[in-house]
Parts: C-alpha cells; structure tokens; sequence
C-alpha cells in the first residue's frame, strides 16, 4: 500500500506542476460562494456587484444542485466555501453531518425584517432568505370538480393522471406525510399505515418527477393533469397549459424555504455574516422579487399584485403557511426511500 | 528493444489506471467491509431484499437485451456504410453520431413526443385505426431499451465501420470467385475478421447501459427502476457513501463476469480476438 | 472500391437512420419554438433560445472550459491509449489477458462512484488543484475508447507489414507513423469521436471534479434547468450539431470528406 500511495502522490505531483501552472493561485482575499448556478446575471447585477464594493473583496462561485455541492462540501470537511445557498431538506442534513457553523444572531441585524418563520427555521443554523410554497395544481378543464383537498388526489376520477414529486426529491417526502394524514396517522410513527395509504395512490399515478423540467414536459404534452408541485413551476406550466390553476386547499399548503449557511471551515466568517445580512436586506431582497429571481423573505418588500401574484407574499399568506420538522423527516427519509421504491418499482 | 517496448507502452495507461481509478475506488469500496455488522452484512442486506434483487435482474435483462439489439442492428448498419464511396460514408458516420451530441432531457422529451399517450406513434395508430385506445408505451421496459438502443446504435456503428474498413476486400472478393455463396462467405469469412470489433462494441454498451441512470430514470419511472438510480439515490440523496459503494462493487464484480464471458465466446469464434 | 450492397441490407439501414434521426427533428423543432417550455410542433418561430446561449455569461465561460477539458483529455488519453492498444495487439500472445481487461475498468465503475473516489483520494487528498483533476479525471474517463476502439482496428492489421517495413532500416516510431497509423486512421479517428463527446457531455464525473471558479457547461446546463424550463437545452444541442457541421464543412473543404475513411 505504502508503495502504491507513493506512485500516485509521484504521478499526482508530476502531473499538477505540469497542468497546475494555468490555474492562477488564491487571492489574498476571496469569499467563495457556493450556489446553484442559474440566474447568473441577475445575481450578479443584484447582488455581487454591490457587495463586492461593501467587501473589497475577489467573489468566485462553486455551482451546482443541492446533493452536488453539499457532498463536496463533506468531502472536503467543511472547507473551500464561505456561505452555502441549500434547499431546506439538504441544510437539515448539512447541520445533522456537522458542515456548518452556529450562527450568532446579533451579527445578522437584518434578521428582524424578516418573516418569523425564517429567521432560525432549523434551530442555530442559517436564515431562510426566500420562501415558497408546496400544493397540488390541476388542469381545470380537465379536472371538474376541482381539487380543494389533499385527500383529492385519491379521487378515482383521477386515474393516471397524477404526478408526484419522487421520493428523492425536495418535495418527495411531503407527499409521505400527506399519505399519512390522508390515512389518520402519524407518518413518522405508523409508516405501514402511512405506506397503504401511498399504494392506494399508485394507480392514479402515471410518473413521478424527479425535476421542474420534467414535470412541465409532462403537463405540456398532456401525460398528466394533476400534480404535487413547488410553486416556482406554475408559471411554466401555465404557459404551456393555460387552464393549469394552483389548487385552494382547505388544510393549506406546505411551506418550504431556500437557507443560507456559514459552512465549517470558512475561512471569511465576518464577510460571511455580512453578506447573509446584505441578502436579506430589503433593497436586495425587492429587487430579487421584482424581476423574477425569488420571492421576498422581507417584511418590508413592497410589491404590486402583478408582481406578486407569482410568489407566495405577503403576511397573510405566510402565516397560513408551516414548516415541517426537518430532522423528524430526515431520520425517517432512507426508510421511506426503501419503501416508496416497494411501492412504485413493483 | 522488444522487451522495452513489450512492456513500455502500455505502462503509463496502466499507471493511469491502477493510480487515479484502481486505487481510489478500491479505497471507496473498502469502506463497505468495515461495518460493525461484519464484513459482509451490507452486501448480505442488499441480497436479501427482493425488491433489490428485482433492479439487479431488470437492470441485467434491459443491458443485455440492449446489447444485442444494438449489436446487430449497429452490425448490419455499419456493414452498408462500409460499403458506401467515400464521401457518403463520411456523412452517414456524422449523421450516426448526432444522437450522441443531445442531452438526455431533451432527448426523452423527444420519447415523451413520439411514444406518449399524445404521441405521434400513438396518433398515427389511432388515425389509420389500428387501435381505438392509445397504447402505454412510455415508462416501461420497452421504452427503456428503445431509448437505450437509440444511444448505443452510434457507438456500436463507429466502433464497427473502423472493423469493417480494415478487413481487406480482396479476401471477401476471393471467397466470393471460389464460389463461395454470400452467407458461408459472412459467416467464415467476414464474421471471425469483425468479432474483435463486436466484442469492443458490446463490451462497451453493457457497461454503458448497465451502469446508466439519467436514461432509466425519465423513460421508465420508479417502476423500471436499474441499479444506476438505485446507486444515484444511495449517493446523492441519503449521502450514504456505504451504501452506493456496496451497489457499486456488486456492478463491478458481475460486469467484470459478463465481460469475460463475452471475451471468452469472442476467442472461441475468432483466437486473435482479445 | 464499393461494393454492391443486397437492397434489404440497404433498406435496414435507411430503417435505422429514420430511427437515428427523427427524434432529432423534434429536438430540432423544440429548439425554435417561441414559448417558455419545450414544445412540438413549435409554436411560433423564434432565434431566442439561441441567443440566450450566447447571452448567458454562465453559458459562455463554461462553454470554453467544456472544449479545453475535452481537447486535453481526449489528446491524453489517445497519447497513452494507443501505444497500449497497439502493445496489447502486437504481442498479444506475451501479455497477459486482465491487461485489455483493466482497461475498460474506467466505464465499468459506476461514474458517480469513480468521480467521488477521485475527488476524495487525489484531489483532497494530493491538493491537486481543480482544472488538472478535471482533465485527469476525463482522460481516464475516455481511455476505455482510446484502447478499445483503436485497438479493434489494429486486431485486422497485419504486423508482418511492419515488420517489412523495419527490416528496410526504418526506425520504430516512423515506422508506426508511417506504415501502421494510416491503416488504423478510421479507429483512432472514431475513438476520437466518441471520446470527445463522452468527455464533452459528462456530468457525472465532472459533477465532483469541478469545484469553486470552475465548472463544465453540462452542469451549468442542469443549474439553468433547476429554475427554467425553457428550450434553451434544444438549443444547446442543435447548436453542438451545427458545430460539428461546420466543422465537417472545413474538413470537406481543407482535406476532403473521406478523411474519416481509409
């Protein structure tokens, strides 16, 4: 083994001094952000520009999904970015795995513009600096009556016609817990039950998506007319779909928000907090709203209703929102994973 | 000076390997034995499970059958273009690669266009009234392999015309004035001389479709689910290293198997091959 | 010198190139139209899908990343690939069998698997930094082709033309330039082919080799898809063919279309 390690570090250095003399060494100062990717210009034109001249500072990206960049981020310890942009699910497991740091309030002073919800909405870890919602949306020329429930998705009438979010998606896991009330049980405790209550979806069920791109083909070429969906696909699949409508349910909606993280090894933290706190800004955060980027975590956004009229925005609405229990959801997720691949792969 | 070169060259493709593939992996996968269970328990739990075993089988059936649908149709396709003048057959192998230069969503959004409950095959059937219903063609083993066969039909082309190209034409032109008919001509003559080609080609596109996912995940749904996805979510969803690399080292060792199985039957009807 | 080919072979393979081609002209199609989400027939004609490649910055930067990688890998791998292949063929009977074996490991270890492995072992472990390991990692990825495919070629070759050619006094490498390379042309140019399109889409492995400043046009692709659902991604791919069209064309008008060929 020793000699084995010794030919590739040789192989290794040998290589880098030959491939390494292109790429330019680290500046002095530079915060690295690590994000999804899209939207370039507009963060940049919202975001980095302007905090580049609060910093004085070199700003370079990691890009990529959630699971991506989060694996990353653990492979290397904690190191090699400053902030981390997750979805809800995946920083829930970015603080069980041990990836990011506490974040101490008073360095955040923005932090008391935004909504309640997200200002801690998983214990001492990073804000949630955007929120949207998860619900059922349907073809209303096609479906009559129209869905006002969860427990609609079980409607007969519904007969492959449906699609769900995959179980390895964001919102997979909530399709669980809407089986489990669906079925007058705690999904977490009574999973057989929660389980039945899934297969007796399976028929009404033609594909679940794995991605928002997927799931407007599906809606555009007409595989599917009632689907388990984020808000940010309705106005694509409205555009494909006109009749698409996003469903009043009775029992609500389920929230779900965008966080951010101080990550591990960072080596920046004071930058770190002072970018979170630019983000939630209420300047930043109108003119991410404004032109389309994301929907407005800061109380004091003001917009009209055409623009707000894609978003989930305002107190109202917030309010009738709730979060789930993240670490209650990740504990029970690679048993769900196994028996929702029961449940569709047979 | 033959020694030298023996040895030589193929060294730094095999330091490549053994130092950046090998080693790491073997690393990766040495984690699964180092479970407080035994050494074997993750293994044990995946063949236990028959829902794990069911993705192990569909994902050898839909890889095998995939190879051999591609094979011969890659076989006798790349047999025509060898036979084109020069030009058209440059063209013929360019347009041959195009399917290789789409992305896989686009291309299953193709799929959800022509096989769909909406698609052209159905609307086509439906018009000529053939069928009154449109048939479920998608998210099936069907629309799986099509989907498969579509991807690896270029490689398996590209791999074979360089083969056929090589075979001198005099020998098939002798063996035709001996007297020989077409077939026993194919058979003794062309077929031994292609096998090392075929055999690349399938090696190729069943590792290449026993390991995809991207193409099983948006054809075929949950219910068609291989081993690929299966490893996908392990890795990316639940972070459970342990696990993925137990998926992994279970597709490793049966590919391995089915390669030299293949290697084996290659040599048997051709000894040059490798 | 072609010859003749039976009409039912021929009409196979016209059956097989409809099959190759059409879902291309809804790719095609999809690519034009004037709507937010992919469409076919399109609905309106519009340019603007493509432009947005050319606008994105994202797009662009990545873009130029993607063909470096390919090229260099791609160029690695034939550079140690072939002398393999070519030894694994010339004294075939004196090396042993798992050599040709170890050399399809790269594409029969699950991507995301040897992708993960690289980055924890080498690129951690070695602080190597991001765009060398991104070119290591493809060129390993496609070696499988470069000694594979260039060497089903070289198995119909016959050594003793070499060996002619060497007993005249020619020395080893011109000997190889000269005397083997043009007759295995059509296989090395195919590894070619499909090394670079395999490096060229990849996102498994690149997934984990890129790292912060650096990424792959793929992966900006999926980031694009994670909020739009535009035919952006029609576009992509259109253009890649048009590329290679163009390309093609030069070639045409520089060497001659049979270039591919013998």
């Amino acid at each position: 083994m020793k000699a084995a390690r010794f030919i590739q570090m040789a192989t290794v250095i040998s290589l880098a001094t030959l491939g390494g003399a292109a790429t330019a060494s680290a500046q002095s100062k530079t915060f690295t952000i690590s994000w999804w990717g899209y939207n370039g210009e507009k963060m940049n034109a919202n975001i980095i520009e302007p905090f580049k001249k609060i910093c004085d500072c070199n700003i370079v990206f990691e890009t990529g999904n959630n699971a991506d960049r989060l694996n990353k981020l653990k492979l290397r310890d904690g190191k090699g970015v400053d902030v981390i942009y997750l979805s809800d699910s995946f920083s829930q497991q970015g603080i069980e795995q041990g990836m990011f740091k506490e974040i101490d309030q008073s360095k955040i002073p923005n932090l008391k513009e935004i909504y309640e919800l997200g200002r801690a909405p998983q214990g001492k870890y990073g804000p949630a600096y955007t929120i949207g919602r998860v619900g059922l949306v349907y073809d209303s020329a096609k479906v009559n009556p129209p869905i006002t429930s969860w427990n609609d998705l079980w409607r007969p009438d519904l007969k492959s016609a449906v699609s769900l979010p995959g179980i390895t998606t964001t919102a997979g896991p909530m399709a669980v817990i809407q089986a489990g009330k669906h079925a007058g049980v705690d999904p977490y405790a009574d999973t057989e039950k929660t389980f039945k209550a899934v297969e007796a979806l399976k028929s009404n069920v033609v594909k679940n998506y794995n991605t928002g791109s997927e799931l407007v083909n599906l809606i555009s070429t007409g595989e599917v007319r009632v689907a388990m969906a984020q808000d940010f696909t309705l106005a694509s699949m409205q555009a494909a779909v006109k009749t698409m409508t996003w469903a009043k349910l009775k029992e609500g909606d389920i929230a779900t928000v965008n966080t951010i993280n101080i990550s591990k090894g960072s080596e920046n933290v004071d930058l770190a907090y002072k970018f979170i706190d630019f983000i939630l800004s209420k300047d930043v955060q109108q003119k991410e709203a404004e032109q389309g980027v994301d929907a407005p975590i800061n109380t004091k956004v003001q917009l009209t209703p055409d623009q707000a009229k894609i978003w989930t925005y305002g107190a109202e609405q917030v309010g009738s929102l709730s979060l789930i229990s993240y670490s209650k959801m990740n504990a029970a997720k690679t048993e769900w994973i196994d028996q929702w691949n029961e449940v569709f792969g047979k | 000076m033959t020694k030298l070169a023996k040895w030589g060259l193929p060294l730094p493709a095999t330091i490549a390997v053994v130092v950046l593939l090998i080693i790491p992996v073997a690393l990766t996968i040495a984690t699964t034995f180092g479970e407080a269970k035994g050494a074997f328990s993750t293994y044990a739990a995946f063949f236990n499970s028959g829902f794990r075993r069911a993705v192990l089988f569909r994902t050898l059936e839909v890889a095998l059958i995939t190879t051999a649908l591609s094979l011969v149709i890659g076989f006798v396709t790349a047999y025509v273009i060898a036979q084109m003048p020069g030009r058209l057959k440059s063209i013929m192998i360019i347009a041959a690669v195009f399917p290789l230069l789409t992305g896989v969503v686009v291309r299953s959004f193709a799929w959800l266009i022509i096989l769909g409950k909406n698609g052209i095959v159905n609307d086509t059937l439906m018009s000529i009234g053939l069928i009154t219903e449109p048939l479920s063609m998608l998210y099936t083993e069907g629309s799986v392999i099509v989907a498969m066969v579509y991807l690896f039909v270029p490689l398996m082309i590209l791999t074979l015309t360089g083969v056929l190209e090589g075979i001198p034409r005099d020998l098939t032109e002798a063996s035709a004035s001996l007297g020989a008919k077409p077939i026993p001509t194919f058979l003794q003559v062309i077929l031994p001389l292609a096998t090392p080609g075929l055999i690349v080609g399938a090696v190729l596109v069943f590792t290449g479709s026993f390991t995809s996912y991207a193409t099983p995940q948006l054809l075929g749904g949950e219910k068609q689910m291989m081993m690929g996805t299966f490893l996908y979510q392990r890795a990316m969803v639940t972070f459970d290293w342990v696990g993925a690399s137990t998926v992994a080292a279970i597709m490793v060792v049966i590919t391995i198997a089915i390669v030299s199985i293949m290697s084996r039957i290659a040599r048997r009807l051709n000894p040059m091959a490798v | 010198m072609p010859t003749r080919v039976h009409p039912l072979l021929g009409a196979f393979a016209a059956l097989v190139f409809l099959f190759l081609l059409a879902p291309l002209v809804i790719i095609v199609g999809a690519s034009l139209s004037d709507t937010t989400y992919l469409t076919f027939p399109p609905q309106g004609l519009s340019l603007r899908w493509f432009a947005n490649i050319f606008q994105i910055e994202a797009f662009r930067r990545t873009a130029i990343t993607s063909l470096q990688v390919a090229f260099l890998g791609t160029a690695l791998s034939l550079l140690i690939g072939v002398p393999a292949a070519y030894a694994l063929n010339r004294y075939r009977v004196e090396l042993p069998r798992w050599l040709s074996t170890l050399f399809v490991l790269p594409i029969l270890v699950p991507e995301i698997v040897f992708g993960f492995s690289l980055l924890k072992s080498i690129t951690i472990g070695s602080g190597l930094p991001v765009f060398p390991s991104l070119i290591l990692g493809h060129a390993l990825l496609v070696l499988p082709y470069s000694v594979r495919v260039v060497g089903a070629s070289l198995a119909s070759f016959d050594f003793s033309i070499e060996e002619a050619a060497m007993s005249l006094g020619c020395p080893p490498l011109r000997t190889f330039l000269t005397v083997v390379l043009p007759n295995i042309q059509a296989g090395v140019i195919a590894a070619f082919i499909l090394a670079f399109i395999t490096s060229i889409n990849d996102v498994s492995v690149s997934v984990f080799l890129t790292g912060p400043g650096i990424s792959t046009l793929p992966i900006q692709i999926l980031a694009h898809m994670e909020q739009f659902f535009d035919p952006t991604i029609a576009s992509v791919s259109v253009l890649l063919m048009l590329v290679t069209v163009g390309v093609m064309a030069i070639i045409e008008a520089t060497l001659g279309l049979t270039f591919l060929t013998k």
